[in-house]
């Protein structure tokens, strides 16, 4: 059985934090540390070691604490830059 | 959800707007601080919602992140308070509404009670106030049992009775009594005799032997059929003998009408007088006193119900039409009219399944009143259960 860590693991991707996503209208963000980028469209998240970046439409970030964020709106998108 | 939404409300709320500098850093910066933001808009004058004592807090970071910040919205409990700060009456009005309210729900304010036929709706009415339930009754003051037994005391017809309170409303539920049919009695001996003198039109004979047959004519008090009933054997047995005997009878009635009737005769002037009903009390909205004279009155209540339930608010409307008493003379064929509606309803009560077929009146005019004498040829059930005592 693959964890999600162990599964960004095989794709070469080392990944701390945690991402939840409900369907493709909702993403909880733990673990974060800032946000770069805010626009209808697009939301570049900093994570430990990399970034991660929504693209959508009329994204929304809901609530926002010292390390976790909440994404809504209609999410065509998500990278993982490092 | 509601939850929080309802505590952000109760410890009140700003929305601000975020101008100029880098509103992503000024987000950070806040998250970083322990600011809690939400519903965070993006674009150049985006904005977030923070608690009401958290908002000095992001002054710093913006002038870190070189953003103007403008307050566009407040809300919540504390500033609705902070507005009313100086009307002291809206603060009295306040509480003495939450007292009025509280002191009113102590009371009985609405009777529910349901249309009953059989028990009159004043009377249960009456009843209910002289055990101690009207409107304005305090609750606790009332014992739901012991009124629901005093009331099924009063009107034996109630089978079933109960009286719930709900809220400044009590709701009486009543069950009345099925009536039992009547049981002939067939155990006792009796004969069947003529309730008066005519001629047998027609017999039914349910049980025992006829002493009479179809034609004959029978005087009050004559037997008819008899309980005796001889077997082929000789032998005979007594029967409690049943019978229906239509005959032709002839009854007499006298009437005296008097010629001068008194009757109050309406002179066209109305007078209404209006009361609003509200908690029990009864609020004059007419300017009108009570009027001197003959007057007729009638009374209405009109009750306000919301969703079927009775408010204890209404209307109560007297109607007076002002009278004036007349005496007048009856013309003779008034006076006839009126003393065979008289003749035909003493007939209607000395005969209980009669008919009449035909009449005879005999007029007497007197100086101021008429007698009139009718002989009435009528059909009716003369069989009348003669009961045989047996030692």
């Amino acid at each position: 059985m693959h964890t999600p860590e162990n599964l960004f693991s095989q794709t070469g991707l080392s990944i701390k934090g945690h991402m939840e996503l409900n369907g493709n209208h909702e993403a909880v963000v733990e673990g974060c540390s800032g946000i770069l980028e805010y626009g209808e469209t697009v939301v570049r998240v900093c994570m430990p070691g990399h970034t991660v970046r929504f693209t959508g439409r009329g994204l929304n970030i809901q609530c926002l604490t010292a390390d976790a964020l909440v994404v809504t709106g209609y999410i065509t998108g998500i990278e993982f830059l490092s | 959800m509601l939850s929080l939404k309802l505590s952000r409300w109760l410890l009140g709320y700003v929305r601000f707007d975020v101008h100029s500098g880098s509103p992503e850093r000024f987000y950070t910066c806040c998250a970083r601080s322990g600011a809690y933001l939400w519903d965070i808009k993006p674009g150049i004058s985006g904005g977030a919602c923070i608690l009401a004592r958290k908002y000095r807090t992001l002054r710093s970071n913006a002038r870190r992140a070189g953003c103007r910040l403008k307050v566009t919205e407040r809300r919540g409990l504390p500033f609705l308070l902070y507005r009313t700060r100086g009307h002291a009456g809206l603060w009295a009005g306040g509480a003495a509404f939450c007292l009025i309210v509280y002191l009113l729900s102590l009371r009985v304010w609405c009777i529910q009670m349901p249309d009953n036929n059989s028990i009159p709706r004043e009377k249960l009415e009456a009843e209910l106030a002289s055990a101690g339930l009207t409107r304005g009754t305090l609750k606790s003051s009332i014992d739901p049992q012991a009124v629901s037994e005093r009331i099924m005391l009063k009107f034996p017809d109630i089978r079933w009775m109960s009286v719930n309170l709900r809220g400044s409303a009590a709701d009486i539920v009543i069950r009345c009594k099925t009536e039992k049919p009547k049981i002939a009695d067939l155990k006792s001996i009796c004969n069947i005799k003529a309730s008066a003198t005519g001629q047998i039109l027609s017999m039914k004979i349910f049980a025992g032997t006829p002493a009479v047959k179809k034609g004959d004519a029978v005087t009050e008090g004559q037997l008819i059929v008899s309980a005796v009933v001889v077997d082929q054997s000789g032998g005979s047995t007594l029967t409690h003998a049943s019978a229906e005997v239509t005959a032709e009878t002839k009854h007499s009635f006298t009437v005296s009408v008097p010629m001068k009737k008194h009757e109050a005769v309406p002179t066209g002037r109305t007078l209404y007088r209006r009361n609003f009903e509200i908690f029990g009390a009864r609020l004059p909205i007419s300017l009108h006193g009570k009027p001197q004279g003959s007057w007729r009155i009638s009374a209405e209540k009109f009750d306000v119900s919301l969703f079927g339930t009775p408010l204890p608010i209404g209307m109560y409307e007297e109607r007076w039409e002002e009278v004036r008493v007349k005496d007048s003379l009856m013309t003779k064929s008034q006076a006839r009219a009126a003393a065979e509606a008289e003749i035909m309803k003493q007939a209607k009560s000395a005969m209980k399944d009669g008919r009449v077929t035909g009449k005879k009146i005999t007029e007497k005019w007197g100086k101021d009143n008429l007698t009139a004498t009718a002989l009435l040829n009528c059909e009716e059930n003369i069989a009348r259960e003669a009961e045989i005592y047996l030692k």
